[in-house]
Parts: C-alpha cells; sequence; structure tokens
C-alpha cells in the first residue's frame, strides 16, 4: 500500500501534466512568450536584430 | 390678356432675383470673407506617409507651406507666423511605433514671413491627424487684425504595416490550428508509437523550462528599462561629429548655436540661434538662418527651414522623436540688400537625444491581440480534431 502510493501520485501528476487544458495552456503561454520576445520586448540584443520587423508591423510600439 | 402679364411680370422678376441671390450667395461663399491662412504640402496631402524607420532609402521630410492671405486672396505682408505642430492623439488600443510621440508637440517656432509665407520641411512620424496651431500677427502694430487658426491634415498609415500584420495573423493561425491538432490528438500510447508518457512529460518539462528562460530574459530586460531610458542601440557609444561647442566665428561675425544638448523623445528641446557682430557686440541685424536637424545614424532629415531674423536671432522648439543622435546645422546669409554683407558660414551641434521605452500596457494590449489569433487557432485545431475522431470513430 505505501509502496504504491508514490506510483500511484506520479501517475495522476502525469496525466494532469498531460491533460489538455494544461497542454493547451502551455503551449499558449509558449507561442505569447515567444511572441513577447520577437516584438516588444527591450532586451537589447533581441530590439536590435528584429528593430525593422517591428517598425513595419502594424500596432508594434517600438520605441 | 393685360391681367395675365402682370402677375406673369413679376413671378419673372421674382424668379431672376432669387436666381441672382443664389449665384451671389454661392460666389460669395467661395471667397474669404476675412484673412486666413492656407496649407498646402508637398506631396499632396493624399500622398502623406509617415516616416518609415529602417526604410532601404531616406524618404525627403514633408514641405509645409502657410500662407496668410487677406479677404480678397492677397498675401499679407510683413506678417509674423507662430506655427505648433501637434502630433495625433494617443490611442493605447491602436498604438503607432511611436507611442510617446502620440499627443505631443512636434515643433513650436515663430518667425517673420515678410511675404506672408512661412514654408518648413518637417518628418511626420506616425499615422493620424496633424494639427497646425497657427497665429498670424503683423509686425507693425494694426496693419491688419490678427488671425489664429488651427489647420488639420490627416496622415495615412503605410499600407506595408497592414501586409506585414495580415501575414503574421495567418502564421499565428497555422500556428494554433497545428498545436490544437497535435493537442487535441489521443493520448495513449497506440501501438507503433514511440513516444511514451515519460517522453511527453520530458518534453513538457524542456516547454515549461523554455517558459522560464524566455520569462527571466524579459522581465530582467524590463526591470533593466525601468532604470535606463532605452539600453538599445541608438543609445551606443560614438564619436561626436561636431566640436560641439556651438560657437563659430567668421568675418568679424560669431554663429551661436546654443541649447539643449540632450533631448528625450516626447519632449521638445530648445534651441536659440544667434549673429554677434564681434565689433558692436550686439546682435547682427538682417539676416537669414538656414536649419536643419539630421538623425546621424541614418542620415535623413527630421526638420528645415530657411527664416529670416530682422534682429538677428531666432529661437524655436522641436521634438526629435527618433532616440538616436541628432545634428543641428545653421547657416547664416545676410538678407540681400539689407544690412551687412558677408559670405555664408555654419555652425554645427550634436544632439544626443535618448529614447523612451513604450507603455508595458500598449505592449501588453498588442501581445492580447496576437495571442488571440493562436487561441482562435488553437481552438479550431481541436475542433478539428475533434470532429476527424469523432467521424472515425463513426465510420
Amino acid at each position: 500500500m505505501t509502496a504504491s502510493s508514490p506510483n500511484a501520485t506520479r501517475q495522476q501528476v502525469g496525466r494532469w501534466a498531460l491533460s489538455l487544458p494544461v497542454q493547451a495552456t502551455m503551449y499558449v503561454t509558449l507561442c505569447a512568450l515567444v511572441l513577447w520576445t520577437i516584438y516588444f520586448t527591450t532586451y537589447p540584443p533581441i530590439h536590435d536584430q528584429v528593430h525593422s520587423l517591428r517598425h513595419h508591423t502594424l500596432m508594434v510600439s517600438c520605441h | 390678356m393685360r391681367k395675365l402679364k402682370l402677375p406673369a411680370l413679376i413671378s419673372i422678376i421674382g424668379l431672376m432675383g432669387s436666381v441672382v441671390f443664389t449665384l451671389y450667395g454661392i460666389l460669395g461663399t467661395s471667397q474669404p470673407t476675412e484673412s486666413t491662412v492656407r496649407l498646402t504640402t508637398d506631396p499632396p496631402l493624399s500622398q502623406l506617409v509617415p516616416f518609415e524607420a529602417e526604410a532601404l532609402t531616406n524618404r525627403p521630410p514633408v514641405r509645409l507651406t502657410l500662407q496668410a492671405v487677406d479677404a480678397t486672396g492677397q498675401p499679407l505682408q510683413n506678417a509674423r507666423i507662430h506655427l505648433r505642430i501637434l502630433t495625433p492623439r494617443s490611442n493605447p488600443w491602436f498604438t503607432t511605433d511611436f507611442p510617446i510621440v502620440e499627443g505631443t508637440e512636434l515643433l513650436d517656432l515663430e518667425a517673420l514671413a515678410p511675404q506672408g509665407e512661412l514654408q518648413i520641411q518637417q518628418t511626420l512620424p506616425i499615422r493620424g491627424t496633424y494639427q497646425l496651431w497657427v497665429q498670424v500677427s503683423p509686425v507693425v502694430a494694426n496693419q491688419f487684425n490678427p488671425i489664429q487658426k488651427t489647420l488639420t491634415f490627416s496622415v495615412s498609415e503605410n499600407w506595408v504595416k497592414y501586409q506585414n500584420l495580415g501575414l503574421l495573423a495567418a502564421i499565428l493561425l497555422v500556428v494554433g490550428l497545428g498545436g490544437g491538432w497535435v493537442i487535441g490528438g489521443p493520448q495513449e500510447t497506440q501501438p507503433g508509437e514511440i513516444a511514451p508518457q515519460r517522453v511527453r512529460l520530458l518534453l513538457s518539462g524542456a516547454t515549461i523550462v523554455a517558459i522560464a528562460a524566455l520569462l527571466a530574459v524579459n522581465l530582467s530586460a524590463e526591470i533593466a528599462q525601468s532604470h535606463l531610458s532605452m539600453p538599445m542601440s541608438h543609445m551606443a557609444k560614438h564619436e561626436p561629429k561636431f566640436s560641439n561647442s556651438g560657437v563659430v566665428q567668421s568675418q568679424g561675425l560669431e554663429l551661436r548655436l546654443s541649447g539643449d544638448v540632450r533631448a528625450t523623445v516626447g519632449t521638445e528641446a530648445s534651441l536659440q540661434a544667434e549673429v554677434i557682430n564681434l565689433k558692436t557686440g550686439q546682435p547682427e541685424p538682417g539676416v537669414v538662418f538656414d536649419l536643419q536637424a539630421t538623425q546621424l545614424e541614418k542620415d535623413w532629415i527630421a526638420f528645415a527651414a530657411t527664416l529670416p531674423a530682422a534682429k538677428g536671432q531666432l529661437a524655436w522648439k522641436q521634438e526629435f522623436f527618433d532616440g538616436a543622435p541628432h545634428s543641428v546645422e545653421i547657416t547664416v546669409f545676410p538678407q540681400p540688400g539689407i544690412g551687412r554683407q558677408f559670405t555664408p558660414f555654419q555652425v554645427a551641434r550634436e544632439i544626443e537625444v535618448e529614447g523612451v521605452a513604450p507603455p508595458i500596457q500598449r505592449r501588453l494590449i498588442v501581445l492580447a491581440y496576437f495571442t488571440s489569433f493562436v487561441i482562435l487557432g488553437l481552438w479550431l485545431g481541436l475542433r478539428l480534431r475533434s470532429w476527424r475522431t469523432s467521424s472515425i470513430r463513426l465510420g
């Protein structure tokens, strides 16, 4: 009984992590962060690389 | 017969009277009934586009001409024109690429207009409706009644930006659709599949690590941003192009360019030009100043004007909307036939312009727009997968 409990918990966590809402949330969050990094971050090396793209896309404010 | 003629005659006279009255009304309204200010632009208003940052070729600034005319359409002579250019209003839900510039004053200039005309060249930073606040007053008191007008004109957005947004929206929809299709698929390991639950969990863990890494990079950049206005390429250190003293002497005259040497996007810098006669120590009357402000990184002209200065002095305020070093160059000429004649000479000064990062709220609003395309695509992908799975089961 005590040996099977951690295993059951692990399986429960695994099922939860692979459930549709969690996977969809993770996917959307990752996409949003990638979008932020490309279009909105003030991190200098990234900003400089995508400066032209930002200024040529509607509604993207650069500086 | 005679009885009929009189009413007919009265009707004809009445009709003619109303025609004459109507024609007078039409012609009367087409002529200005009082002094006014006319605005012309080059290129024409319908062809105006905002400044294009990172453009392959630099577009010249827009030439704005203000002409003060009297009620008969004749130019008002010996006028003084005060011009303020106000940028389009701020709209956080539909921001431009220079949000700090929205709803600010781009230029504040007062100059003599001997022929009632003021001409400047100004690069217009963003799309939208600009306001030109113009006040025309006589140099000699009571020569004419002062005029005050607010003129407006609109600048359309560059179509390339719409095209790129459409392309981005399509990509985001496809990304969402693909994600929804995969995530909505069967989660059990099928015979022949090589990705057991452990691998899927590992991939999910890697996604979490990627999210954490991106969060860390972006948050640290935002925290650094709060301490420094705009630590970007524009702020890279470079050697000044000029001596920056702002003083040049020639032919017994001293040309001085003074005022702010540091500016910030969103606020105006105050600048003054003055020609001093070294013998008298007084400003030299009857000169013309040729001004030009240039962005030094990409070498485009932000503002230019040729303005007479009867008393040898000129002061103006201008906003440098791009966070990069600019030069302000002034060439002084003698006014032909007025005052002392001399060979034109020039002074230049470099202005450090500090960029300001867009407000985080604005960036978050547009991020929400973009992410909604992914969510829409994801939802469509899930629906598509669900529909396909149920149709296979039924089949």
